[in-house]
């Protein structure tokens, strides 16, 4: 596995900026936190995240499959690399965290700072979890945002509800976290045992020696279940509803699910490190998320709270981006990841949205709602055109990329599983339009207290805009993300065989 | 005329209604944004007669194309182009818009400026499945129409029904997407991963691969027309959808021009295969609509089960593989732009006017509104295919067709038009004359000006189609038999 170093391509570590500038914003927040204008600063330093990986993007050579801008200080095991993907999904941790420094949440549990402080330090480590090709770092990266969330949710989630919510997060989180360890571990003993016992666990040393047999199958399904849980995957999924519904209403969520590193995780590590086992067990990965595509829609349909629903609707739709994952296709795997991308950045603009409508009405109760759409017309639109995208409305760009999924799914497994498989998108539609109506075209429900919903705000104009500025731009110009991710989407499944 | 060749007319059609849309959507003002829909509309139609001049008649193939790579990782081209089966449905698409804006009423709640931004944003996206010849490009705007279909529907129409039938119309239309799309995809691998309709045609599918392409389209398509056993969706959206929508999606139909534009020229030989399938849905559809029309109590519902019925007597036209069939089936579209639209931009005004167009409520109204009673008359007649009105030759062609080709389908189509006319003017005699029994009604103004202009527009239209359909007909000459030839040989 060739990589270029940074010296060659920029005067600057771009992968070593991108993870250092908002761990340091986040700790100079913290220590400035009482100041008037800390918010402000918080905000700068999001812009200058974004600055920074537009730069990537900028560096970073699309054409080539080979990790790009990487770093390495061998006693710290510190070694970092980009490629297409990288730089897509940089981007859009980014967007993200400007996204979520522009919003202030409805109900103050914390200072604005110190939330600020939270995600900053979230976006460090998930933008080492981006670059890192080393899964001991990739795994601290994971335990320290995780460690954030938990902070988040146990100051937010109050009452027997919040406290279960909490509890299913650290204990499904805290396994699974556990058991991408203990992939990692028997991945490096696999290199220790073939090498005369050098231990190592970065990905270019891994590559060269996939264990044998059972111990791939070992460190395919540790890995595998490991992420599964993260991302989250059916049936790993308890932990998520429970916290949508408690937690904070965008600011965890979306940390957890705006960026998909679970799904990043699998194509950049468990795809090259496990290819045997892989396509052994991809028949059964593909047979458990296309029922979870179904399961979860149906539990979606049942579901009275807005905030439950979406969590249901982020299973359902990322067991879709697995099944594009485990075509092993070159085309459904780059449509998998530009669906992870598209995803999470649909619904961190429906949870955006809903935390909007939750300000104003204080619960996110489908039966209380209803009425909201001739006073928030824009709020409503921006939440639909979200959930146009989860559901690949052409014109979004979930259709690009579901689009390339579709093709690679019925080369790989015929016409039946895929047309199933889709319909089980529209089953997602379904759910969506069906709360949609509820929440905002019905008529306010009569015998509650009239409420007064304050209009749009010009800062939620402003993300709101933002958003679907950025949907409808890559949904009506995708070519730049489709070269992006082209070239290195082939070098990852290249193992796999040309695919046709 | 000659300077205007190398006019990309067809991308300013398409854009013209789009820039209307975007300029309503920001107006505030209800009386400008109507102002500003009705001018967009009215461009729309002057450039869509442009392109009929600009239409050489004399040639089978697509003109007017436009080529442009919009993503070329997914091989999807900005490609248009119009032939003689489908020239003649931009300016019959742009008039029913038109007039439909024209004639919705005044005092639009809530948001008047959303509400004819889509309803704009739904003529380019109509406008665009008439014009597109790339498989994917198509799509694009196929589902590009649900989206103002859905706020149109849930919004502005009527109550919790109109919200229901908006769910129920997005999801019906969004599952029969999906066999389109693989339709479309499986073709586009048969022929070297190319979407651009010109050059699937000149890849026929090996005989399997067509049965399933023709299956997928049957359905997908099917859906929208409605055939038969597809329809649901129909009557709960004609009784719960704002009266201009329900004219324009009644009005057009989408799904007809899809079997005869994709789905029987990419599967060819299938298609002749199941030449008894078309013909039988079609008959069935006849005879189920006419029916079923008999049994309703609405007269909205009346309407959408009789336009059930006509548009069964398309499938039957295509069902034939005869030039005449083809152009008597394109024709019958048209005829329908204008009776059914008009009817249902009648029962609009009625709805509006006195709050109900059920047969219960009504009664007498003649006394009051002659003007829309006579018109009512005339747009039901052409439904009903008499002589002098549009229908008349467009059903002629028909049925004279299937008579050598299909005969028992024929004569049951006979048979159809004679329970469809006896289900439209039993209810129409019951709506319009006798005594006025309802206050609603006795008070009840006949149609404005401008609801008038339109009445005379349509009916206008339907005798100049009806009295001399010869240009018409001439116009679509070239490509009916273009399209037919493409056909293998008969194996009738």
């Amino acid at each position: 596995m060739k990589e270029i170093y940074w010296a060659e391509q920029a005067a600057y570590p771009v992968l070593l900026a991108l993870q250092l500038l908002p761990l340091i914003g986040g700790l100079l927040l913290y220590a400035l936190r009482q100041r008037t204008w800390a918010v402000a600063l918080g905000r700068v330093f999001f812009l200058g995240e974004l600055l920074l990986a537009a730069d990537l993007y900028r560096r970073i050579d699309a054409a080539s499959s080979v990790l790009q801008l990487a770093e390495r200080v061998s006693w710290l095991l510190y070694h970092t690399g980009a490629d297409g993907v990288t730089a897509l999904f940089v981007m859009v941790t980014a967007l993200i965290g400007l996204l979520l420094s522009l919003y202030e949440p409805a109900r103050e549990r914390m200072g604005h700072a110190l939330l600020l402080v939270i995600v900053l330090l979230s976006q460090a480590a998930l933008m080492t979890m981006l670059v890192t090709t080393n899964l001991l770092w990739f795994s601290a990266a994971s335990a320290l945002e995780l460690t954030l969330v938990a902070v988040l949710l146990r100051i937010w989630a109050s009452g027997d509800a919040g406290d279960l919510a909490y509890a299913r997060f650290i204990q499904y989180q805290g396994f699974g976290w556990l058991l991408f360890v203990a992939g990692s571990v028997v991945l490096a003993w696999g290199h220790a045992d073939a090498t005369g016992g050098a231990w190592s666990f970065d990905l270019h040393d891994l590559i060269l020696t996939p264990p044998l047999g059972k111990f791939q199958s070992a460190a395919f399904f540790l890995l595998f279940y490991g992420l599964a849980v993260r991302t989250p995957l059916f049936p790993l999924h308890g932990w998520l509803p429970n916290m949508t519904q408690y937690g904070t209403i965008a600011i965890a969520p979306t940390l957890l699910l705006g960026v998909k590193v679970g799904i990043y995780g699998m194509a950049r590590f468990i795809l090259p490190l496990t290819p045997e086992a892989v396509e052994v067990w991809q028949i059964y990965v593909v047979a458990f998320a296309g029922t979870g595509v179904f399961f979860t829609a149906a539990l979606a349909l049942l579901q009275t709270n807005l905030r439950r629903l979406l969590a249901f609707a982020v299973v359902s739709h990322t067991s879709l981006i697995v099944i594009g994952l485990f075509t092993l296709h070159p085309l459904g795997v780059q449509g998998a990841l530009l669906l992870a991308v598209n995803f999470g950045f649909a619904v961190t603009v429906m949870l955006l949205m809903v935390a909007f409508v939750f300000k104003r009405t204080q619960t996110a109760e489908l039966s209380e709602l209803g009425g909201l759409f001739e006073r928030i017309p824009f709020i409503a639109v921006a939440f639909l055109i979200g959930g146009f995208s989860i559901v690949g409305m052409p014109g979004t760009p979930g259709f690009d990329a579901a689009h390339l999924v579709l093709e690679a799914s019925i080369e790989r497994f015929g016409a039946l599983p895929t047309v199933a498989v889709s319909l089980g998108n529209v089953a997602a539609a379904g759910f969506l339009l069906w709360a949609f109506q509820r929440a905002f075209l019905a008529p306010a429900p009569e015998g509650g207290t009239p409420r007064a919903i304050e209009r749009v705000r010009p800062m939620e104009y402003l993300l709101g805009g933002l958003t679907l500025f950025v949907l409808l731009v890559a949904g009506f110009l995708p070519e730049p993300w489709l070269n992006l991710t082209e070239a290195a989407t082939q070098a990852m499944v290249a193992r796999f065989g040309s695919g046709g | 005329m000659m300077t205007l060749h190398g006019l990309p007319i067809l991308s300013i059609l398409l854009l013209l209604p789009l820039l209307g849309a975007a300029a309503c959507f920001l107006l505030r003002d209800e009386r400008q944004v109507r102002t500003v829909a009705i001018v967009s509309a009215t461009l729309a139609l002057a450039s869509a007669l442009t392109a009929v001049l600009l239409f050489d008649a004399e040639h089978g193939d697509f003109q007017l194309q436009e080529k442009h790579v919009w993503i070329p990782s997914l091989k999807l081209h900005y490609f248009v182009g119009v032939d003689g089966l489908s020239i003649l449905f931009l300016p019959a698409t742009t008039l029913l818009f038109l007039c439909a804006i024209v004639t919705t009423g005044r005092g639009v709640k809530p948001l008047p400026n959303l509400h004819f931004a889509l309803i704009l944003l739904f003529e380019t996206a109509t406008l665009g499945i008439f014009c597109a010849l790339d498989t994917l490009l198509f799509f694009f705007f196929w589902e590009l129409t649900l989206l103002p279909l859905y706020f149109l529907i849930g919004l502005w129409g009527l109550g919790a029904q109109g919200r229901a039938a908006a769910t129920r119309y997005f999801l019906v239309m969004l599952v029969g997407g999906v066999p389109l799309l693989f339709a479309f995809i499986t073709l586009a691998a048969n022929a070297g991963w190319a979407f651009d309709l010109p050059t699937l045609l000149s890849h026929e599918p090996e005989h399997g691969l067509q049965l399933l392409v023709f299956v997928l389209f049957l359905v997908g398509f099917g859906v929208k027309v409605p055939v038969v056993p597809l329809h649901a969706w129909m009557p709960s959206l004609a009784l719960g959808g704002p009266a201009a929508v329900t004219a324009l999606m009644v009005g057009l139909k989408l799904g007809a021009y899809g079997l005869l534009r994709f789905a029987i020229p990419l599967a060819p030989t299938v298609a002749q295969e199941l030449h008894w399938l078309l013909a039988g849905l079609g008959t069935v559809g006849i005879l189920y609509g006419a029916v079923a029309a008999l049994a309703q109590s609405n007269l909205r519902n009346v309407v959408a089960y009789a336009s059930v019925s006509h548009v069964g007597m398309v499938l039957l036209g295509l069902a034939s593989f005869t030039v005449a069939g083809v152009q008597g089936a394109v024709l019958l579209l048209l005829s329908f732009s204008i009776s059914t639209g008009g009817l249902f931009l009648l029962l609009g005004i009625l709805q509006c006017r006195i709050g109900s167009t059920d047969l219960s409520a009504l009664g007498g109204v003649r006394q009051r509104m002659p003007r829309l009673a006579a018109a009512f008359l005339v747009f039901g007649l052409t439904g009903l295919g008499l002589p002098g009105t549009s229908g008349f030759p467009a059903e002629f062609l028909i049925i004279v067709s299937t008579l050598q080709t299909h005969s028992g389908a024929a004569l049951a189509a006979l048979f159809g038009m004679v329970v469809g006319a006896g289900a439209f003017l039993g209810p129409y005699r019951t709506a319009f004359f006798g005594p006025i029994r309802r206050p609603a009604v006795a008070e009840v103004e006949d149609l404005l000006p401008r609801e008038y202009a339109v009445a005379l527009a349509f009916l206008f239209l339907t005798l100049c189609f009806g009295l001399y359909p010869m240009p018409w007909l001439d116009l679509m000459r070239a490509a009916a038999e273009s399209w037919v030839l493409h056909l293998p040989a008969r194996v009738l």
